[in-house]
């Protein structure tokens, strides 16, 4: 045990998890910078829809190592192209999430606002947005937690992160760094799943949470 | 940081040889290397979900009676699910008497699917509208067989959901399984990477892809004939 | 409705089969289905199975296939288990059984497997150590003769660099190292004989960055060369040192443990099948640094299998009938 938290205090801890944070956050932004405004621009057609779904489900099938993997021939190796990887990981979910949550928004609750007399955009930011949020952060919530998994697999491609310190523990045979490394990883997914949570119930809209709880 | 793309550019015309795809290195090795790899993907795949179910059916429905039991479920499943691929395996094999090779991918595998399964297991079955029961056991059906001829097969459309979710991420995560010699399409991905040779990583990641994929229709074409009513529903 | 119900009654005795069929199949997943370097082909040999191991780069496959073709040709049933990911690892998988054999450099057996620091000043010394090593442990192994080359590490430099700060041996890199940024993998940066061996023989040897891929070989090459890197570690009989856009750095302080490869075999199995080692050492014997170098050139640049290099390989010398 105490072995572990002789881990914990080497120089190049901190540095690792900080490349790991940092490569997580980073990708996770930039994926809700394109999913979102995509998202929402084809809210309306039926097309748009299908097709961001049927991306979205290909993207989930396609394994996390694979596209890491398949980005180091063009791209090299290191950061940058772990953060292109981890940041195409990203978007689908999101994308599904949004797309379908917006979607999902009953017909006659918008209708009911366009005669309030509300214009399209109001609809959409005053109507379907506030509904569709618990739905886009659950949406955002399995990105986030996904992507700290994948960043495990950064370090086969350079891009660094606690996953290099499991493959030093297992190179060396050295069940100490392994251990902490492993532990170290969960513990980030636990506490973003955990944190991601919280964020999505601060999300969502008091009316809603309330008709959550009455079982509507 | 430089623009990104100018230097997306510059390294993909600098790339001097590495051709995408070479197909005969494809024909050649097609049945001593890739089908075996194929069947050892659909072998570590298929008997974790195997197994999970096995162990997910019973308990979901055990816990969906006794629901005191179900908050520690979830959260010890959670755990689990939370748990990186790569983190999870390594500390399996650092545990004595688990060495590398398929056996900790598979309990790994069964672990990460836990949670999804057991949920839709008890999501699927609280669905069944109280009514229902009360009829069947109105016309004298045992508990027992309340169980296996209405709840289950009413459940069983959102257990097969999670079915699917389960298979195509074990099928995502068998990859990685490769790195502790668990054999399937991963090697091929790594391998890929060490001989700097683009053909065998896309070839193992399409296949991986294709499987999940045929996986994933497959399980959903199951759900959707299990769902009579939701065909109807319009959209 | 009865449909249904006659699927979840299946659903039970459809599980039963699949675990039993799991349970049967597991011996064979990872060990002779792997993917990659081929399985082991039950219809050549025919006589006792032996399984033959290796570590996860060119060298050690290649190395591995020629021990396990040759050992089909003549009379036994070789099975193949290339995957294994380290010294560590595969010793692991050595005493427990799960292989038979492995190639292992003399000097990394020294300092990765028996921890030993000290290391011998010539190669014979540093088999006899490494031998006496595996013989006096539990269970015992027996490190056969070594294949006559020294496949140690090289530490180059992209041309252009060496050029600019004038580098030629590794003491020239270490006053240079604050202003290189050095490629390698997490092992060779943490272990005994890698670049704390090279920061002990050299003093100032600090580098300015230094970039971890944990693939071996490929990546890091391609690294150096596209400019991720200025420097990276590889190794002597790679084909990619040839490159005339690289220099090696030359190791004028001979810091570097020696590493000949040779079959590290279990006792039991050796007992039991004393030809093996007459089979083991004739392809040992017949390679020399020139060779290995030209083979894994055909995995590395050009792309062949391992298994298929290996078996032209033996068919020329005749190892093979």
């Amino acid at each position: 045990m105490s072995g572990i938290l002789d881990v914990f205090r080497r120089p190049d801890f901190f540095e690792l998890l900080w490349q790991h944070i940092l490569l997580s956050a980073a990708a996770l932004l930039i994926a809700v910078a394109i999913a979102l405004p995509v998202a929402l621009a084809i809210r309306n057609t039926s097309l748009g829809a299908a097709l961001a779904v049927n991306i979205g489900n290909i993207g989930r099938a396609v394994p996390s190592l694979a596209i890491l993997a398949l980005c180091q021939p063009f791209l090299g190796f290191g950061f940058d192209t772990a953060l292109v990887a981890l940041t195409a990981l990203a978007i689908p979910p999101i994308l599904i999430n949004t797309s379908t949550g917006l979607r999902e928004v009953r017909r006659d609750i918008i209708d009911a606002a366009r005669g309030m007399g509300l214009s399209g955009s109001q609809v959409l930011s005053r109507i379907q947005l506030p509904i569709a949020a618990p739905v886009i952060f659950a949406g955002i919530r399995t990105s986030a937690v996904q992507v700290v998994a994948s960043a495990t697999l950064a370090t086969f491609i350079g891009g660094g992160g606690l996953g290099e310190l499991i493959v030093e523990g297992t190179q060396l045979n050295n069940t100490t760094i392994l251990l902490a490394g492993s532990f170290s990883v969960a513990v980030l997914a636990i506490l973003t799943e955990v944190g991601f949570g919280a964020l999505e119930m601060a999300m969502t809209p008091k009316g809603l949470k309330i008709a959550q709880k009455r079982g509507r | 940081m430089a623009n990104p793309a100018l230097t997306l550019l510059q390294d993909l015309s600098s790339i001097e040889d590495p051709k995408l795809i070479e197909w005969d290195w494809i024909s050649d090795n097609f049945w001593e290397d890739i089908v075996p790899a194929i069947q050892g993907h659909i072998f570590l795949s298929f008997v974790s979900v195997a197994i999970a179910l096995m162990i997910s059916l019973p308990t979901g429905v055990l816990v969906s009676r006794y629901r005191k039991a179900y908050p520690p479920v979830t959260f010890v499943t959670g755990l689990l699910y939370s748990i990186p691929s790569l983190a999870l395996f390594g500390i399996l094999i650092s545990v004595p008497g688990i060495t590398i090779g398929p056996t900790p991918v598979i309990i790994a595998l069964v672990a990460y699917s836990l949670l999804i399964l057991i949920r839709n297991t008890v999501a699927g079955l609280d669905a069944v509208p109280a009514e229902t029961i009360d009829a069947a056991r109105g016309m004298g059906l045992t508990n027992r067989q309340i169980l296996f001829r209405v709840e289950l097969p009413l459940a069983l459309p959102v257990i097969v959901a999670g079915i699917r979710i389960a298979t195509v991420t074990i099928i995502g995560i068998a990859t990685i399984g490769a790195y502790i010699a668990g054999g399937g399409l991963g090697k091929m991905i790594f391998d890929g990477i060490n001989r700097s040779f683009p053909t065998m990583i896309i070839t193992g990641a399409v296949l991986a892809t294709a499987l999940a994929i045929i996986a994933d229709l497959s399980l959903l074409g199951l759900e959707r004939y299990l769902r009579p009513w939701a065909r109807r529903r319009k959209t | 409705m009865k449909n249904r119900t006659k699927l979840i009654r299946a659903i039970p005795t459809l599980l039963a089969t699949l675990a039993l069929l799991a349970l049967a199949g597991c011996g064979n997943v990872g060990s002779s289905s792997g993917s990659g370097p081929s399985a082991g082909d039950d219809s050549g040999g025919g006589g006792p199975t032996i399984t033959v191991g290796s570590k996860n780069f060119t060298e050690q496959y290649v190395l591995g296939e020629l021990y396990a073709q040759a050992l089909d040709a003549n009379g036994f049933n070789a099975e193949t288990k290339l995957d294994l990911g380290s010294s560590a690892i595969a010793d692991k998988a050595l005493q427990n059984g799960q292989i038979d054999m492995y190639p292992e450099y003399t000097g990394t057996a020294l300092v990765e497997i028996f921890k030993q620091m000290e290391q011998p000043d010539t190669p014979q010394a540093t088999y006899q150590e490494a031998k006496k090593a595996y013989a006096d442990r539990d269970p015992a192994n027996t490190m056969l003769e070594p294949a006559p080359f020294n496949n140690t590490y090289g530490i180059f430099v992209r041309r252009e660099v060496a050029e600019e700060y004038n580098l030629q041996t590794l003491a020239d890199l270490a006053e240079a190292s604050g202003d290189i940024t050095f490629v390698c993998f997490s092992e060779f940066l943490k272990r005994p004989d890698g670049v704390p061996n090279m920061q002990k023989n050299y003093e100032g040897l600090k580098f300015g960055e230094v970039k971890i891929v944990n693939s071996i070989g490929g990546p890091i090459y391609q690294g150096v060369l596209q400019g991720e890197g200025d420097a990276g570690v590889g190794f002597t009989t790679d084909s990619q040192l040839a490159s005339d856009e690289l220099v090696v750095m030359e190791d004028q302080k001979n810091i570097w443990p020696f590493y000949y490869p040779a079959p590290v075999v279990r006792n039991n199995v050796l007992e039991e099948n004393p030809k093996m080692e007459e089979v083991l050492n004739s392809v040992s014997e017949s390679l020399d640094a020139e060779i290995m170098r030209q083979l894994n050139a055909q995995v590395d640049i050009e792309q062949e299998d391992p298994e298929d290099v290996a078996a032209n390989y033996l068919e020329e010398k005749g190892l093979v009938d």
